[in-house]
């Protein structure tokens, strides 16, 4: 009863490890790979990482499945493309567009979580699989928009306060910028009431409505979110490649997402950075078995979800607690009966 | 004194089963009122219907004079009815700290943004401190809620309902499970929760010697009507009641 009861804040040394590391990774990677192709590879993981945030808010915290990502992702892309390319005669600044996007996308996401979330647990997943599959159809097939499966080119690179972004070393320290700030973001979502009401909803239904937790509202409100950041992350992976096309955005593309999200540890902001990069990085190391990576991508996503649903944040966390208890003996706990 | 909650003749039917006929009681506030009866006489479904999660198919229900029959569950919960189950229902993969912020964070009733960009969120006003002392047990906010054992996360229960500030609990049988020490601190909360902050109390148990002990008022339920209403004195030597219970004794 003495010491426990105020609310006790985590250890911030983690916190502070994890920041540490995060430094040493903006700055080790300009360093090493500068101007090369891993560089680029890198950045798309970035980019990627964006979509699976948005995943971990449905997947981890919500506990729905979805694959709509890549869908809100293509829409971003598409968005962005034409606003920003003079298809026609619009000529919108980039870092415009992109403000734009958040609310145009808010309100797409929106709309659609309030029809798609009316069903629920795996029908909901099979639908957000048609919406990823109308959405594909809709982008190859649809020319005046975007561009059928040429894809739109000539896409200008983004424009901060008159700055260009020429080089993907540029790229690469706004990008870590932006994620630091997606991932802080989530982060605070995890730790407030949105976070907490998704994981009443994941873990008990019943519980979460009689604490007053309007369960349907929340699940569109999470959908929102996964959607907006999938669609921002789209229209930067547009301006990042300065080309886009429709073969990006199939269900086949999808499951990558899911892995990101699911390799590192659905519910820890570092571990879905860290998947994230695997996952990205991972196919450009092993190019040669190229053809085997969906194979690869199915089985994974089945043995995680079975052996590790916590991802490596999870085993990390109980090897530390493992070896924490062997070198300082048992944990002291609050104490039974007072 | 008015009435926190009124029944007004509820019925509801589960195909040919009658789960409720033209129920009609009153809850005030600050007492603790007992809802006994058989196995299978209702008393859950009674609770259901309350808090929302069924809907009658006849009769009222009314919160402070305004009715709620058509109000959802979880807007009945945000108007002050708050609810423990008979096997508690936790988040079992968060931990205690963000099981029992649930229950302030209904009590704090801030909405999404605010409690995302404000400061008020996560936040137990003290409540908690005073809560657990009439528990008797202490825990690592870090763990997850299965490192606490079944009685201490059936009083949690009631602490985190507790936290919510609500203005009618429904408590659906408290002492199954739990050991004597605990079972009387079950029943500190709840005299606390009526006496100290004036909610009114529906509490379903069969342990007679609580029901007995804390109940101002008991409402006896059988085949889903009431077959009698009144102090457990009046109840204690009710015919219809001893009947209900021990079976009717055949004499000619």
């Amino acid at each position: 009863m003495k010491k426990k009861l105020n609310l006790g804040k985590k250890p911030p040394l983690s916190a502070i490890a994890l920041f540490a590391a995060y430094a040493l990774f903006v700055a080790l990677v300009p360093r090493f790979f500068s101007g090369g192709y891993i560089i680029m590879v890198i950045n798309l993981a970035l980019i990627y990482s964006i979509v699976a945030y948005g995943i971990s808010i449905m997947l981890g915290m919500g506990g729905h499945l979805l694959f709509s990502g890549i869908a809100f992702m293509g829409g971003g892309a598409f968005f962005i493309a034409n606003l920003c390319s003079k298809r026609f005669d619009i000529n919108m600044p980039t870092w415009a567009a992109l403000l734009l996007l958040i609310p145009v996308f808010a309100v797409i996401a929106f709309i659609l979580g309030l029809v798609l979330l009316k069903l629920s647990g795996t029908y909901f997943t099979f639908s957000t699989i048609a919406l990823v599959q109308v959405c594909f159809t809709i982008y190859n097939n649809y020319k005046p928009l975007f561009g059928g499966p040429d894809g739109i080119a000539g896409v200008p690179t983004l424009k901060l306060f008159g700055y260009s972004f020429s080089s993907y070393t540029a790229w690469f320290y706004f990008l870590a910028a932006l994620v630091l700030a997606v991932a802080l973001l989530v982060e605070r979502l995890r730790r407030t009431q949105l976070g907490r009401s998704l994981a009443s909803v994941r873990d008990n239904e019943t519980a979460a409505k009689t604490l007053g937790v309007n369960v349907y509202m929340t699940k569109v409100i999470a959908f929102t979110i996964a959607g907006v950041l999938a669609a921002l992350a789209g229209g930067l992976y547009c301006l990042h490649s300065k080309y886009v096309s429709a073969d990006m955005f199939t269900y086949n593309n999808a499951t990558q997402y899911i892995i990101m999200a699911m390799l590192g540890g659905v519910n820890s902001s570092a571990g879905i950075f860290v998947g994230s990069l695997l996952v990205a990085v991972l196919p450009e190391i092993l190019r040669s078995f190229e053809r085997y990576f969906q194979l690869f991508w199915g089985v994974s996503i089945v043995l995680l979800m079975v052996f590790m649903p916590t991802g490596l944040a999870g085993l990390f966390q109980r090897l530390t607690r493992r070896l924490t208890h062997r070198f300082a003996g048992k944990k002291e706990r609050g104490g039974k009966a007072a | 004194m008015n009435p926190i909650l009124r029944l007004d003749g509820i019925c509801k039917n589960f195909g040919g089963v009658v789960a409720a006929k033209d129920i009609t009681f009153s809850v005030y506030p600050g007492r603790v009122h007992g809802l006994i009866g058989p196995n299978g006489a209702g008393k859950s479904t009674l609770m259901n219907i309350i808090s929302g999660i069924y809907t009658p198919d006849k009769g009222q229900i009314y919160f402070d004079e305004k009715e709620i029959t058509k109000v959802p569950d979880y807007k009945r919960a945000r108007m002050g009815i708050g609810r423990t189950f008979q096997t508690p229902r936790f988040l079992q993969r968060s931990n205690i700290r963000d099981n029992l912020l649930l229950g302030a964070d209904l009590g704090n009733q801030i909405g999404y943004l605010e409690g995302y960009f404000g400061k008020k969120s996560a936040n137990f006003d003290g409540d908690l401190a005073e809560l657990m002392e009439i528990a008797h047990f202490s825990f690592d906010w870090e763990d997850d809620i299965s490192a606490l054992p079944f009685g201490q996360r059936k009083l949690l229960e009631i602490v985190r309902s507790l936290l919510a500030k609500p203005r009618v609990m429904l408590v659906d049988e408290p002492a199954a499970g739990l050991n004597s020490k605990e079972i009387e601190y079950a029943m500190d909360l709840l005299n606390m929760a009526a006496e100290k902050r004036g909610i009114g109390i529906i509490l379903i148990e069969h342990s007679m010697d609580m029901i007995m002990d804390i109940c101002k008022e008991i409402v006896v339920i059988n085949f889903g009507c009431v077959i009698a209403n009144g102090t457990p004195e009046e109840i204690a030597s009710d015919e219809l009641v001893i009947e209900a219970y021990l079976g009717r004794q055949e004499d000619d």
